[in-house]
């Protein structure tokens, strides 16, 4: 058994459903918090120091702040968020999109058996300088891309809030 | 000795030292102001005053735990720990020494040398701004709330400057651990200069600098925590220990970041021009380099103490200013110019 796995994971499926059922913001963006710690730990279990620190410094030290800086400015203490959404169609769509996300999740454990475990790992498996080298040589061109599309988010972003430029 | 046991004499001497060097700011910091002010400062408890922060620590314990009644109860209880925490981690990936061979064992003088003890310390300092945050939010009164936004805002704007300056040194030494980045600090640079990151880095040192003090919330960039504007922001509502931990927590913050100054700026452990481990035992050098180092860093905190009583503060919008229109893009074309020059000359 690998109890270092199964506690960080009941801990992030704990969070999750922690995040989603609350009804109060900012513990809610704490539960977030919570899962993004503890999938940052899982990645430490898989040798995988620098992911598991972007995991952290990332999601949790920027995008999360800017959420929780967003509740701050909207939402005081005493009040709670509204009740759960009515309009049907907008749960049915939910509904729908649940169904297909957790197909995606079914169809991707399919090939769960056929992982064997290795037990020795390449050398300076997970060391920063070989995560560089895999982004600038084989995956330069997904990674170009990906900064284009941040960067195209970037400008509709700009454009949005600016309304004359 | 078993390794393991080495490991946790190393764990606990670190925080024991970090909280002991905690514990003399707070003295340092009243009887520096004093004397800046031509005041004679707290002087009644011990000589010199010295036992003025046991007083201290006495009376914030003793103090009637006060939570507002409107507060968020558990949040609040939070806040102060979740501060308090991720400045003390951040202490084991520094290396506050350099080797000491006890019994034919070798010793290094960190708690644990990871090849990404540079970004744990990154991240650690996005998660300290929770506390802040969860503080303010779970207290429900304006200054409070005031104050947990403004510590977002700004630590979020000066993480990105500070990212940027630390990456220049990243790309001169290649590499992200905190001990080989002090190692490639030792010799000479041009041939009369030490070898430092100070030397190399000039303009980097000083976007640091800058964001560091911002990070830690000092004066000139307390608004977070302004007591003319804010009555000390998101710890307004805080008493007792609560307090404590805030308080006590910002001065374990400065003891990290001029740790790491020294890391990564200014030799660590080395003496300029001097190596130290060839004249003296391994024993008498592990010692020397720890105090070396220590020397280095009492006087990055006394530059926190000396700075703090010295400028006034700056306007919210002038602050805001300063890390968006001129801190950025000083960084980013620091950044530039470092990569180049690493690129032509290797």
């Amino acid at each position: 058994m690998d109890y270092y796995f199964i506690i960080f994971a009941i801990m992030a499926v704990g969070a999750a459903i922690f995040t989603i059922t609350v009804r109060d913001a900012l513990p809610s963006a704490l539960g977030l918090l919570t899962v993004f710690i503890a999938l940052s730990a899982l990645y430490l279990h898989l040798h995988a120091p620098l992911i598991a620190i972007f995991q952290v410094s990332i999601y949790a030290g920027a995008i999360l702040v800017l959420v929780v800086f967003v509740i701050m400015l909207l939402i005081t203490p005493d009040e709670q968020l509204g009740s759960p959404q009515k309009n049907i169609s907008y749960r049915s769509m939910g509904a729908i999109l649940g169904a297909y996300l957790i197909a995606l999740l079914i169809i991707g454990m399919k090939g769960i058996n056929q992982i064997v475990s290795r037990k020795g790992l390449p050398d300076g498996f997970g060391h920063p300088s070989l995560v560089g080298e895999l982004f600038f040589k084989h995956y330069l061109l997904h990674f170009e891309m990906a900064s284009v599309l941040l960067l195209v988010a970037l400008i509709a972003a700009i454009y949005l809030a600016k309304k004359k430029l | 000795m078993a390794d393991w046991q080495i490991e946790l004499i190393k764990v606990v001497f670190i925080w024991a030292w970090a909280l002991i060097i905690a514990v003399v700011m707070t003295w340092v910091e009243r009887r520096a102001s004093a004397m800046m002010q031509d005041r004679l400062g707290p002087n009644r408890a011990g000589p010199f005053g010295l036992l003025q922060p046991l007083a201290d620590g006495i009376k914030l314990f003793t103090k009637e735990d006060i939570i507002p009644e409107r507060a968020r109860k558990i949040l609040f209880v939070l806040g102060p720990p979740l501060f308090a925490l991720p400045a003390f981690s951040a202490y084991a990936v520094i290396p506050f020494g350099d080797k000491i061979v006890i019994g034919g064992k070798e010793i290094i003088l960190q708690v644990s040398d990871v090849n990404i003890g540079f970004l744990f310390i990154l991240a650690l300092s996005a998660i300290a701004v929770y506390g802040l945050v969860i503080g303010g939010w779970a207290s429900n009164s304006k200054y409070s709330i005031l104050g947990g936004l403004r510590a977002t805002a700004q630590l979020i704007s000066y993480e990105v400057p500070m990212g940027l300056a630390l990456l220049t040194i990243v790309l001169l030494d290649g590499t992200f651990s905190l001990r080989e980045i002090v190692l490639q600090q030792q010799g000479t640079f041009l041939g009369f200069l030490p070898n430092w990151g100070f030397f190399k880095q000039p303009l980097g040192f000083i976007i640091f600098l800058v964001a560091a003090y911002a990070e830690a919330n000092r004066v000139p960039f307390d608004l977070p925590e302004c007591e003319s504007e804010l009555v000390t922001g998101y710890h307004t509502e805080y008493g007792s220990m609560r307090l404590g931990l805030y308080l006590f927590g910002e001065y374990v913050n400065l003891v990290t970041l001029s740790a790491i100054t020294v890391c990564l700026f200014f030799g660590g452990w080395s003496l300029p021009y001097v190596d130290m481990s060839k004249f003296l035992g391994p024993v008498s050098y592990g010692i020397a380099s720890f105090f070396v180092f220590f020397f280095k860093q009492a006087f990055f905190l006394f530059l926190f103490v000396w700075v703090r009583w010295t400028v006034p503060r700056f306007r919210y919008d002038q602050l805001m200013g300063l890390g968006w229109k001129a801190l950025i893009p000083l960084g980013l074309v620091n950044l530039f110019i470092t990569a180049l020059l690493v690129q032509l000359t290797t």
